[in-house]
């Protein structure tokens, strides 16, 4: 797969107001993004995450660095550039609300140039997709909030481009429309071969839809890897083993000896087990402590790790090392 | 052909937005008339009897130009502030085609859709004080598509300023002042203002609606002053905009309010 995006470098830096103090926004951030990937930037509040979508999509110059988009810089050829890219940044935020759904999306497509007689049979299709065309004559300051963001993105899905940046755009809607987002997303991937940008902290949807991540902290990137190589590196031997009678004095002082993260609370009825293991071989050592006095194993439950447990690691500076790839 | 569609498409918006929001329209229409009204009445009361005709001919055409120039120039400003705050003008600076042809888009759509406006408050205002102006159209309509263009650039020039600034509110209630005084006085009075701008064009309206002039009887010198006028500023507001855009695409403000 060729890369779509590459972003090289980049450098932001801001001046605080009425102070000399300068803030690096974003330090020498490089990235590439490839055909048909949906990609993950993530990031906390003020990693400097917005700042590089606004330069990729062309609205901030960065001090240095280079971002090119389909083969072209978008700071020599801005304008070029934007042909190939069209952007959800302030979800439904982004719409005309004064305006009805057909027409926003009628509007859009002129300011890029287009007839609404060119785009007529895209926004059928688009109304269609989204599930708008039973409120394609209503005004949008009357459309729910996960309406209007299914709005923006199809408003950034007539612009035809090959990449599309989404910010957010799960937020503030209901579950069932963020389910219907994601889904809306990955067909958008797959039928329309769109490559998708997603900043969001939402990890589910992150977890879900995207296929990589560029984690992003302190304006610099510390992780850019495949979200399942992400999962599998975090991934736990952690077991809770529910027994069916008590421990004896014995197998309590052997499992102390054996297994150094090992927790148990009995009751008259049952022993709860809860054992982080180092190796996968341990599993059968403490079978056979069990199996010595015949203690009946009622369940066992390894403790799955969900994406935002590995990007909370990742913020935090855990596993830092092994993690950043160039890719 | 992308042109077009641009500005047939800022043209649509702003047509759908005057008549969905029409009693909003016809205020605005009211609220004019009804300015112009009392500025009549001044007349009538406490002008010259002698010159009352003139007087009343001038204000007409002054007026009306002022309301022109008030939406032109002064309307861009508001909504490029506003559409900062409602979060679409970041895709607005994402179109390929740049920011400056829809900004000049939204120029010509206002003047498209306020010029119903402007005919209608026009003879209204004749009708009202019985004075009927020369409406030669031949001579009208280069000397007002020459007054417009010098108007465009005005705007480009606040709409750059409001990209930057953003919070220009006070300096946009100023510049009614400004144009109202640019419009008003005239150049019989301070021939300097000749190269200012909108003053020469209003003056040539003047001297086409009240004195009868035609476009063969005006100098070389007014054709001239004119046509540099228009060249002139809509030039300066193209460089301008341009200029504030680069500003605010360092600074990372062309999004934020």
């Amino acid at each position: 797969m060729k890369p779509i995006i590459t972003v090289e470098n980049l450098c932001k830096t801001y001046k605080k107001r009425k102070s000399s103090e300068v803030i690096h926004a974003v330090n020498d951030v490089s990235f590439a993004v490839h055909e048909g990937e949906i990609l993950g930037l993530l990031g906390p509040n003020g990693a400097g995450k917005s700042t590089t979508i606004k330069m990729i999509c062309g609205l901030i110059k960065p001090d240095s660095g280079a971002i090119t988009i389909n083969g072209i810089d978008n700071q020599e050829k801005r304008l070029k550039a934007l042909t190939h890219i069209s952007a959800v940044l302030e979800g439904n935020r982004n719409l005309y609300w004064r305006l009805t759904v057909r027409e926003n999306l009628e509007y859009f497509a002129g300011n890029r140039g287009k007839s609404r007689k060119e785009v007529a049979p895209k926004i059928e299709d688009l109304l269609e997709k989204f599930s708008l065309k039973s409120k394609e004559n209503e005004l949008v300051n009357r459309l729910s909030r996960g309406m209007q963001q299914k709005l923006a993105i199809a408003v950034a899905m007539l612009a035809d481009t090959e990449v599309i940046l989404l910010d957010e755009p799960t937020l503030g809607i209901d579950v069932e429309t963020g389910y219907e987002i994601r889904n809306l997303l990955k067909e958008i991937a797959a039928e329309y071969k769109r490559t998708i940008i997603i900043s969001s902290h939402d990890m589910d949807v992150i977890q879900d839809i995207c296929e990589r991540t560029v984690i992003i902290n302190n304006g610099t990137v510390i992780t850019n890897d495949r979200v399942e190589n992400l999962l599998r590196l975090f991934e736990v031997r952690a077991y809770t083993i529910t027994l069916a009678k008590p421990l004896s004095d014995k197998q309590q002082i052997i499992l102390q000896e054996k297994f150094a993260q090992l927790e148990y609370t009995t009751d008259t009825h049952q022993t709860k087990l809860e054992v982080n293991l180092t190796s996968s071989n341990e599993i059968y050592d403490l079978f056979e402590v069990l199996q010595h006095e015949k203690t009946p194993i009622e369940t066992i439950d390894r403790k799955t790790i969900n994406f935002e447990d590995v990007f909370l690691k990742i913020v935090k500076g855990e596993f830092q090392h092994e993690l950043v790839s160039s890719y | 052909m992308s042109w077009f569609h641009l500005i047939n498409a800022n043209i649509r918006k702003e047509v759908i937005e005057l008549k969905r929001y029409l009693p909003n329209t016809i205020a605005m229409l009211v609220t004019f008339y009804c300015i112009f009204l009392g500025m009549f009445a001044g007349i009538q009361i406490i002008g010259d009897p002698t010159t009352q005709d003139v007087n009343t001919q001038f204000v007409i055409v002054n007026y009306v130009f002022w309301y022109l120039a008030l939406i032109v120039v002064g309307d861009i400003g508001y909504q490029i502030a506003s559409e900062a705050t409602q979060g679409t003008l970041e895709q607005l600076n994402m179109s390929p085609l740049g920011q400056w042809k829809i900004m000049f888009s939204r120029l010509i759509a206002s003047i498209t859709a306020h010029l119903l406006i402007v005919i209608v408050l026009l003879f209204l205002a004749m009708a009202t004080t019985g004075q009927w102006l020369h409406v030669d159209l031949i001579t009208l309509i280069p000397v007002f598509l020459l007054t417009l263009v010098n108007m465009m650039g005005l705007g480009l020039i606040i709409a750059g300023m409001t990209l930057v600034l953003k919070q220009i509110g006070a300096f946009l209630q100023i510049l009614q002042f400004i144009l109202a005084g640019l419009v008003f006085v005239p150049l019989s009075v301070a021939p300097f203002l000749a190269f200012f701008p909108l003053v020469k064009g209003v003056d040539l309206v003047r001297a086409t609606m009240i004195d009868g002039l035609s476009i063969m009887e005006f100098s070389s010198f007014d054709i001239f002053t004119l046509l540099f006028n228009a060249v002139f500023y809509f030039v300066i507001g193209i460089v301008f905009f341009l200029y504030c855009e680069r500003v605010a695409m360092r600074k990372g403000l062309l999004a934020h309010y």
